[in-house]
């Protein structure tokens, strides 16, 4: 009898431990951010002290989400630090006219419609209420990207389990229950499209 | 101890029940759903900035203003420009799916020589080599463009400049035979005409300016018994522009001169015709016989013509016998009738015929697809897409839609002089070059486009003629300077002309016309003068029965 | 205030040109027709039908009947048999959204609809190299294996909404969301509007005698109505077939 319990419970153990320890190592990719930003350092020195300086909206309420090349090349035209991460960005980048590949955390699928319009300017909501407290990192987090699904481990939220602070993540269900807690509800073309 | 098969299953079980137990399956099932539905292969849209910009098509003559919606830089929705007194914010359905066209399969990227794959270059040398040898032709599409300029300049060195003259542009010409005034400086007073007699002609179907009549239409009380505009169109089988028609006239095919003959004669017999017009040889019973109508019928066409003036007959293609009733109606020169709008005094040569003992013709991307040139020369045929008609011995690959900066003259048969500015909105392939930048190549002292566009416009502020129409404009005061005028017309306003003078076409015709050919039903895409069709077309004529698919036009 | 967003159609207006046709299917992303489509199998979320007065020879008059979803608003066929709830009415717009992702492909809405206003796409989508930097923005693409139809353009409802969110105002200027199939219409003959806000051109024209609506007996409550003033027009609301009328009355 104990030969089986045994038998069973390591079986039991293992799969336990492959399940929450294991398996989110092996489950996500890590990818480097083609530069190392510093959100912290931008935000002290340079006087581009808010979100909004360069996460800003458009005349017709559409949000510019991650800057384009001429919001760097505004100050960044020509070298002004002395780090290895704005040598190539001046010199691969804004001198040769690229778009800088930033690898976005919160990418959504073609098929959600999310206003931030809507959520900052109407619902008044912070943009660390859903993004975190990126504006004081002095470095841009490992970009971890689902091996199946291909999308961002800050959408499904850290926590397989999606266990932690609400909200977990960027899912439909993190969004529902947001709005489940304030009594917005919204229809399904109301958040896709 | 052995590990035995038991042992497998009950440590297989603990595996199992442990997994049931983490977040694994559960995740698997959701990562994988989300894999299935995003295959790679389902193309996406390009994320990125959304803006409104103005411009206008000159895919043919008619220039129709467009709202277009760009996302990343690319065009992605086309919609009409309100404020364009041509179109009024209406397009052509086709006009709607155009953005696409610059991707169409059938897209010209290379240039080509009998079938061969050459380069500009080759094409320079040979063209440079028959400029050398003997007088060349140029055949444009679309006049009066700055682009036209430079092929008429350099035509005026090296050889002649033809016009590939459309259908509605034709129908004009026996006024120019009678009254010495040119087509090209002549339109229709639609604006101001209270019954149209229509033989034939797809006013609501393909015709002119497809938006320009049928907003007109529709604003001047389409539809109703009652209507303000009173379309009666006469055509042997019902046709859209029939369906939708104040009265539809069944007559038989080919039979439009002797109508145009009779009704001529009922407005003699009751003194009704202008003075001094000429009087149709024919009997009113060979009239009858020969549509298939009765006396009365006619008699009361005739009626109908001049109680609900002013009355104007319209023919698809060039007929005599319907010019010389609009003669008999007093309407020419007059309000709702044929006017004169500028005062352009030369006619346009048509590409009809060309001169002999040509060396070489070149034929610009404006000119429609069906466009056949009649002569022995090397033919140089600028094209963006594939599928122009007849022998070309070199195909050059053109810009295509909205890809290369354009002005927008006068359109064909409006009534007013208009002038606008066509920014491009879609960068072209490296491989395409247009016919001015190719006569450029060949003899550099011509001025480009942006010039002549520039001086244009100052000429157009200095002659303190006509105002600006714009969106953005109706609040502003007019502008001050020639610099400050032009920035208006680059971003979509439109430069209108002084109302139409009426009076000023003598017509000089003692006799009644012979009677021409049975003329064609022009087909819904006559108009269309690309050879190839958006893709989206597919929706008219293949996905649906609205349409029967085009002869032609290749997809 | 709740919206109720429907169309009136005049057919008087309506020349057969098919540019909404074209419109619609240029702002919603559908492909050009896959090399076997017929007008069976193609997706046409907004469909121009050829009627004629049912003579012959020069007594024959035709008009033409722009269809799209009709928007019902009671007991809507669609929404009851879908097993996936992928398709439901908004309570605050009116409006009868579809949801492409979530459908299987059972279509078992498309043999429900009454108006066959819904399409299923049997291929996957496919344009020519190059030209998917053509496709909007605001609408996703669809893949092969679900259903699709009309959803009164709610990308521009989209843009009404975040554009009036910017300006701080809770609702939207009714300039700013048009449909594709109204904008392009050369004669205008589509109006659009909430039938909510009796005021409103859209509602207006839905309560003149003129008005009509098709198969409008089976009480699903379209929006979309229709109006001409002729009568072979109007009577080709419900079907001719004499039989068929007989069972209705017997219930």
């Amino acid at each position: 009898m104990s030969r089986i319990l045994m038998t069973f419970g390591s079986g039991f153990l293992a799969a336990l431990a492959a399940g929450w320890l294991a398996f989110p190592q092996i489950a996500y990719r890590q990818r480097q951010q083609p530069l190392a930003f510093h959100h912290q350092t931008h935000a002290a020195k340079s006087g581009v002290s808010e979100c909004k300086d360069c996460h800003a909206f458009r005349e017709d309420g559409e949000f510019t989400g991650i800057p384009k090349i001429e919001t760097c090349a505004a100050c960044h035209s020509d070298r002004i630090g002395t780090s290895q991460a704005e040598a190539t960005l001046v010199n691969d980048y804004i001198k040769k006219g690229y778009e800088t590949p930033w690898l976005v955390y919160s990418r959504q699928p073609a098929n959600v419609w999310f206003s931030h319009a809507i959520h900052v300017r109407r619902a008044g909501l912070q943009c660390s209420d859903c993004h975190g407290t990126i504006g004081a990192s002095d470095q841009l987090r490992p970009y971890e990207v689902n091996r199946i699904s291909g999308y961002s481990r800050d959408i499904e939220g850290r926590s397989s389990a999606r266990l932690g602070r609400s909200p977990a993540g960027m899912k439909m269900s993190d969004c529902e229950d947001c709005h489940h807690k304030r009594g917005i509800e919204v229809g399904c073309l109301g958040c896709h499209q | 101890m052995e590990f035995t098969r038991r042992d497998l299953l009950t440590w297989g079980s603990g595996i199992t029940a442990g997994l049931v137990l983490t977040p694994v399956p559960w995740k698997l099932l959701d990562d994988t759903s989300i894999w299935t539905q995003n295959w790679p292969w389902i193309p996406q849209p390009a994320r990125g900035p959304v803006e409104v910009k103005n411009s206008f098509c000159a895919l043919c003559p008619n220039g129709c203003g467009m709202r277009v919606r760009m996302a990343a830089g690319w065009p992605v929705g086309i919609s009409g420009m309100q404020h364009h007194p041509v179109n009024r914010g209406a397009l052509c359905p086709l006009g709607f799916g155009a953005h696409q066209l610059n991707w169409h399969p059938r897209r010209l990227r290379q240039v080509g020589h009998q079938g061969r794959a050459c380069s500009w270059s080759d094409a320079l040398a040979a063209f440079r080599k028959a400029c050398a040898e003997g007088p060349v032709a140029i055949i444009d599409g679309y006049p009066d463009r700055a682009a036209s300029a430079i092929c008429h300049g350099f035509a005026r060195r090296h050889g002649s400049y033809r016009v590939a003259l459309r259908a509605e542009q034709r129908a004009l010409l026996p006024y120019e035979k009678w009254s010495g005034v040119p087509a090209a400086a002549l339109g229709y007073d639609l604006e101001n005409t209270g019954t149209i007699l229509s033989f034939g002609a797809p006013l609501l179907d393909g015709w002119s300016a497809p938006g320009r009549f049928a907003r007109l239409w529709s604003v001047r009380g389409a539809g109703s018994a009652d209507s303000q505009l009173r379309l009666i169109q006469v055509e042997a089988a019902p046709s859209h522009t029939a369906a939708c028609a104040w009265r539809w006239v069944p007559i038989m095919p080919g039979s439009d001169a002797a109508l145009a003959a009779g009704i001529a004669l009922v407005l003699h017999e009751e003194h009704r015709t202008a003075p001094n017009a000429p009087v149709p040889s024919t009997t009113l019973a060979d009239a009858a016989a020969r549509t298939g109508l009765s006396v009365d019928a006619i008699r009361d066409l005739a009626r109908l013509l001049c109680e609900h003036g002013p009355a104007l007959a319209i023919s698809a293609q060039p007929n005599p016998a319907v010019a010389a009733l609009n003669v008999a109606l007093g309407a020419i020169g007059t309000r709702g009738g044929i006017v004169r709008r500028g005062r352009r005094t030369e006619p346009l040569a048509a590409a009809d015929t060309l001169p002999s003992h040509l060396r070489a013709v070149l034929v610009d991307a404006s000119v429609p697809a069906d466009f056949l040139a009649s002569t022995e020369a090397e033919i140089f045929r600028f094209a963006a897409w594939e599928g122009s008609a007849g022998r070309n011995d070199w195909l050059l690959p053109a810009p295509g839609f909205l890809e290369e900066l354009t002005d927008i003259p006068t359109a064909p048969l409006s009534s007013i002089e208009t002038y606008a500015v066509a920014p491009p909105l879609s960068k072209p392939p490296a491989e395409v070059k247009s016919a001015a930048q190719f006569l450029m190549a060949v003899d550099s002292s011509i001025p480009d486009v942006e010039k002549i566009i520039h001086a244009r416009c100052r000429q157009l502020f200095q002659s303190r003629a006509g105002h600006l129409q714009g969106e953005e404009l109706a609040a502003a005061a007019p502008p001050e300077s020639a610099q400050a005028f032009e920035k208006q017309l680059w971003s979509g306003a439109v430069w209108v002309g002084d109302p139409p003078h009426f009076g000023g076409i003598p017509c000089r015709l003692t006799a009644w016309p012979q009677s021409a050919a049975p003329v064609a039903r022009a087909g819904w895409t006559a108009a269309w003068p690309a050879p190839v069709l958006p893709p989206l077309a597919t929706k008219l004529y293949q996905e649906s029965s609205l349409r029967e698919p085009p002869e032609r036009r290749a997809i | 205030m709740n919206t109720r967003y429907g169309m009136v159609i005049d057919v008087d207006r309506c020349t057969g040109c098919g540019a909404c046709m074209i419109a619609c299917a240029a702002e919603n992303n559908v492909p050009p027709a896959a090399e076997r489509a017929t007008p069976r199998t193609g997706i046409t979320p907004m469909l121009v039908h050829t009627v004629s007065n049912g003579m012959e020879g020069s007594l024959k008059r035709e008009a033409f009947l722009p269809v799209a979803c009709m928007q019902c608003e009671n007991e809507t066929p669609c929404v009851k048999v879908c097993p996936q709830q992928a398709v439901e009415v908004d309570a605050s717009t009116g409006i009868v959204m579809q949801m492409p992702q979530r459908c299987l492909g059972c279509r078992y809405c498309m043999t429900a609809c009454p108006y066959h206003a819904r399409y299923f796409n049997w291929w996957d989508p496919a344009w020519p190299a190059g030209m998917e930097k053509s496709l909007n923005p605001g609408v996703a693409v669809r893949m092969r294996g679900v259903v699709e139809k009309c959803n009164l353009c709610h990308a521009r409802l989209h843009a009404a909404q975040e554009k009036a969110a910017a300006a701080g105002k809770r609702e939207i200027d009714p300039r700013d969301y048009v449909p594709a199939c109204v904008e392009a219409c050369p004669t205008g003959a589509i109006t659009f509007g909430s039938l909510a806000d009796e005021n409103c051109a859209a509602a207006r024209a839905a309560r003149s005698p003129e008005a009509f609506r098709l198969l409008a007996r089976l009480g699903t409550e379209p929006k979309v109505y229709y109006r001409s003033a002729r009568a072979w027009v109007r009577a080709l609301a419900e079907p001719r077939n004499e039989t068929r009328r007989k069972e209705v009355q017997r219930g």
